[in-house]
């Protein structure tokens, strides 16, 4: 049915997936090795650098650090997008349409210069505590997940449903949760989970907001590397990526991850 | 220029389901061939085979004396007017209209010229800037048609090309398609679901079931000589009525249906009457008279204001017929009566095995 | 009454968010560079009067510029393959492109450390080949940079462009192939043209994204291939020098956002959709 590909079309594809796969292979390899430094293939096999990981005081801090500002700020974005993604939609003729653009900035404004800006104005500025300002700075860098993928959803909603549901005697709020709400699930899910795993993922924000004591996975990797050069960061690399696995196997389950795609 | 389509034993698979199988058909030069069926029948997969969209698992497809079976889509010169269009987007009316000419290679003033004339021949000449976009369902119609027609291929097939028009441009636009095949007198094969479409446009017409072929002849013949049941019923005989011959009398034939009701048919009127047979009826074709005149006894039931005559859902020893009457005698539900069949609007059919 | 309030009563919370924790902050940011003591422009005069950091400028253009250019070749060709593939196929395809952006950016970049490390694979396998006898410095060196960045997004360049090369109807390209084109030039005539709003949109994305990054390039490039990203780091938090840092930020935001509105302005024009 379809136009067969040039050969050498489908040979350049296996190339470049080869290249995006293979260096995470690679990972999951030097993590297992036994030996002190890093090295591909691995020498033996020995699980002992993930033990590691949690005895050292660092990484157990900074990992359940940045399971709570993933939670928080994940939940806060929701919180926050999912009501005005639902007013961007069924209040569009009332609002104006700039505003849908206003939550497209924490996209478009390089995310490095947010996290000083956050230091500067806020952290120093009106002196908020490192946790509170971490948690600040995440929610508005995945704020835009929320909005953006629930207002998608719902810009195909049919509002008139929700009208029928009023109509027959629901109670508008109740309408809200018992017909609005299921209908975009997906989205909501779907929202969650980029959201969930750019936080978790986050470097350029939390670079500046970190303080003494507190800071996240990914700063407390970068800072490791550049003293020590041990299979131990492979390991947490390979704990993160077990970590989106399991929340891709999630997608998976529940939407078919062809829907990140779009 | 034109040239006769040969299809010899084709079959097709869509994965493991056969969709086409063993599918002969010759299309003469110059003529245009409609394939008519329900979605699903197969015609749709025998003009994607033909075009080279599909490739066929076995049988050979031919235009004239060149073999097309395997050759790739884009050299068998086919013109194609798609059922949504397919215009390019991104070009403008004259950029898709000399699309092809391009791909020929034709030099720039050359291709200018022809796109020119074509455009003229569809009166889309000022729309040559536009966008397909900026044009309404008619004139995409058009440029689709201006598009295929342009490259002068041997070959024209027509997918639905219709089916997104109108009622009214649609009417239309089929008397376009077939004035404009005739003064080229390219070979065309349409395909449609339309019977109606099917017939005022086609010299002959292909009404298709599962991948087969069920009748293959001219309109007019289809029309009032199905060659079996399938086809009597796609052409609007509702009525099937199994019969056999009780007695022979000159042309007169005696017969009697299930039930026991019993007709008198002339051969004259109806054509010959082989012994076991079975009588196709449209509702026109089975009047409704008084119950003392000859007929198959019915109760009549649902009456229908058609306009011209009252349509009544029957009850009967034959089982439900639809039947009509005169408007001057309406009759009541429940009112018992007899159908009288009307040979102009009936047809005899082999009984099936 | 409360109707015509509600859509304002529930986008308020969110659209304060982004103003309190986003606006302010940055054009805080900004305004400060105009308020030196030594004058509006004397931030950037330091900046532009700097050698070392009008290199940092131009190196990070470049970097982006060319990580651009070839995500964009390389996402496009591999984006047309996976839509073109058949449906199961193309679901792990895009798993395959999904799953390394789903990972951080640390992960990733590290990753590449261990390939193009003195020690590294890489090294291993050329002196190995006897390609050489002894290992490349191929860390911290702008093609490193380069190598891992096109890594970070070339599976947002494919899943950009499997989304606008699957909304290509099928129906157009057998039009282009029943009118004679070869699958090449259907190709290039049609597929092409039509991807070219997906292309912008893919190359907004990749080049706003390189020029911004700051973890690759210190793993990959630390100081000695210094970008916009740790060259405001390095003022912030190094440095304390906290004006100059601002003068880096004001100009990334620039850049930025005329990249942005510039390359939407082109994509306007060549959309091939309006006329």
């Amino acid at each position: 049915m379809k136009q067969p590909l040039h050969p050498a079309l489908i040979a350049f594809a296996v190339v470049v997936f080869f290249f995006l796969v293979a260096p995470l292979v690679i990972i999951l390899g030097a993590a297992v090795s036994d030996t002190t430094f890093l090295t591909f293939p691995p020498k033996g096999f020995s699980t002992r650098w993930f033990v590691k990981i949690f005895e050292m005081a660092a990484f157990r801090r900074t990992i359940v650090t940045s399971l709570e500002i993933a939670f928080l700020a994940t939940g806060l974005a929701l919180l926050f997008g999912l009501p005005a993604a639902y007013a961007l939609n069924r209040y569009r003729v009332q609002l104006p349409s700039w505003l849908s653009t206003v939550f497209v900035l924490p996209i478009l404004v390089p995310e490095i210069v947010l996290g000083f800006s956050l230091l500067k104005s806020v952290a120093v500025g009106v002196d908020m505590p490192v946790f509170a300002t971490l948690v600040a700075g995440h929610t508005l860098i995945v704020l835009p997940y929320a909005v953006r993928v629930i207002s998608a959803s719902l810009s195909s909603f049919d509002f008139s449903m929700e009208e029928a549901a009023i109509s027959l005697g629901s109670p508008p709020i109740k309408t809200f949760f018992t017909i609005v709400l299921p209908n975009v699930r997906s989205a909501v899910i779907a929202a969650f989970i980029l959201a969930f795993i750019t936080s978790i993922n986050d470097v350029s924000v939390s670079l500046f907001l970190t303080g003494p004591g507190v800071s996240t996975l990914p700063i407390q990797i970068l800072a490791h590397v550049e003293q020590f050069f041990d299979p131990v960061i492979a390991s947490v690399s390979v704990l993160l990526m077990v970590l989106t696995v399991g929340v891709m196997a999630v997608v998976e389950l529940t939407l078919g991850l062809t829907f990140l795609a779009k | 220029m034109t040239q006769p389509l040969t299809i010899e034993r084709l079959s097709a698979h869509y994965g493991k389901v056969q969709v086409l199988e063993d599918f002969s058909l010759k299309i003469e030069a110059g003529e245009l061939v409609s394939l008519l069926g329900a979605s699903g029948c197969g015609k749709t997969t025998t003009l994607r085979l033909i075009a080279g969209f599909l490739e066929p698992t076995g049988g050979t497809i031919r235009l004239g004396d060149q073999d097309l079976t395997r050759l790739p889509a884009h050299r068998r010169n086919i013109g194609l007017v798609f059922q949504n269009y397919a215009l390019f987007p991104h070009l403008t009316v004259a950029e898709n209209v000399g699309f092809g000419l391009k791909q020929r290679g034709a030099a720039v003033p050359e291709r200018a010229a022809r796109v020119a004339a074509m455009l003229e021949r569809v009166e889309l000449t000022d729309l040559g800037d536009r966008l397909p976009a900026a044009l309404s369902g008619g004139q995409r119609q058009r440029v689709a048609l201006a598009r295929a027609l342009v490259i002068e291929p041997p070959l024209l097939m027509f997918d639905e090309p219709l089916s997104n028009l109108d009622a009214k441009l649609r009417v239309g636009m089929r008397a376009e398609i077939r004035q404009m095949q005739r003064a080229n007198g390219t070979t065309s094969v349409f395909v449609t679901h339309d019977q109606e479409e099917a017939f005022s446009i086609s010299d002959r017409v292909a009404i298709m079931q599962a991948g087969r072929i069920m009748q293959f002849d001219t309109p007019e013949t289809l029309y009032s000589r199905p060659a079996n049941a399938f086809v009597a019923r796609f052409v609007g005989f509702e009525n099937l009525i199994e019969m056999r011959v009780l007695a022979r009398k000159g042309d007169l034939v005696e017969a009697e249906a299930m039930g026991g009701a019993r007709l008198t048919l002339s051969q004259v009127e109806f054509g010959a009457i082989p012994d076991a047979f079975v009588l196709g009826a449209r509702p026109e074709g089975l009047m409704v008279v008084g119950p003392d005149a000859p007929g198959i006894p019915a109760t009549l039931g649902l009456r229908s204001y058609l306009g011209r005559a009252y349509q009544y859902l029957c009850d009967s020893a034959v089982g439900p017929l639809t039947a009509q009457g005169l408007l001057g005698a309406a009759q009541e539900v429940g009112s018992a009566a007899r159908l009288q069949p009307v040979a102009a609007q009936c047809c005899i059919l082999a009984p099936e095995a | 009454m409360v109707k015509r309030f509600a859509g304002w009563l529930m986008s308020t919370p969110a659209t304060l968010l982004v103003l309190l924790l986003l606006l302010v902050p940055v054009a805080a940011t900004i305004a400060a560079t105009f308020g030196d003591a030594r004058g509006p422009f004397a931030p950037y005069a330091d900046f532009f009067g700097s050698a070392f950091r009008r290199a940092v400028l131009w190196r990070t253009i470049e970097i982006a510029t060319i990580t651009t250019l070839i995500a964009l070749f390389v996402g496009f060709l591999t984006a047309f393959v996976v839509s073109r593939a058949p449906g199961r196929l193309k679901s792990i395809l895009i798993i395959a492109a999904v799953f390394p952006l789903l990972t951080g950016v640390v992960v990733r970049s590290f990753a590449w450390l261990i390939i193009l490390g003195k020690n590294g694979i890489l090294n291993n396998f050329l002196l190995w080949l006897g390609v050489t006898d002894k290992p490349f410095a191929m860390l911290y060196t702008e093609g490193s940079v380069i190598v891992a960045m096109v890594y970070l997004f070339v599976p947002l360049m494919i899943l950009t462009l499997v989304g606008v090369l699957e909304g290509i109807p099928d129906d157009l390209l057998q039009a282009a192939s029943s009118l004679g084109a070869t699958p090449a030039a259907t190709f290039r005539q049609v597929v092409f043209p039509l991807a070219v709003p997906g292309l912008i949109v893919g190359a907004v994305l990749v080049f706003t994204g390189s020029f911004t990054s700051y973890a690759t390039p210190q793993l990959l490039g630390g100081e000695r291939q210094m970008v916009m990203g740790t060259l405001l780091y390095q003022r912030a938090m190094v440095a304390f020098d906290w004006q100059g840092a601002s003068a880096v930020a004001a100009i990334m935001v620039v850049v930025t956002v005329s990249v942005v509105l510039g390359m939407t302005r082109i994509a306007r024009r060549l959309n091939p959709m309006s006329s």
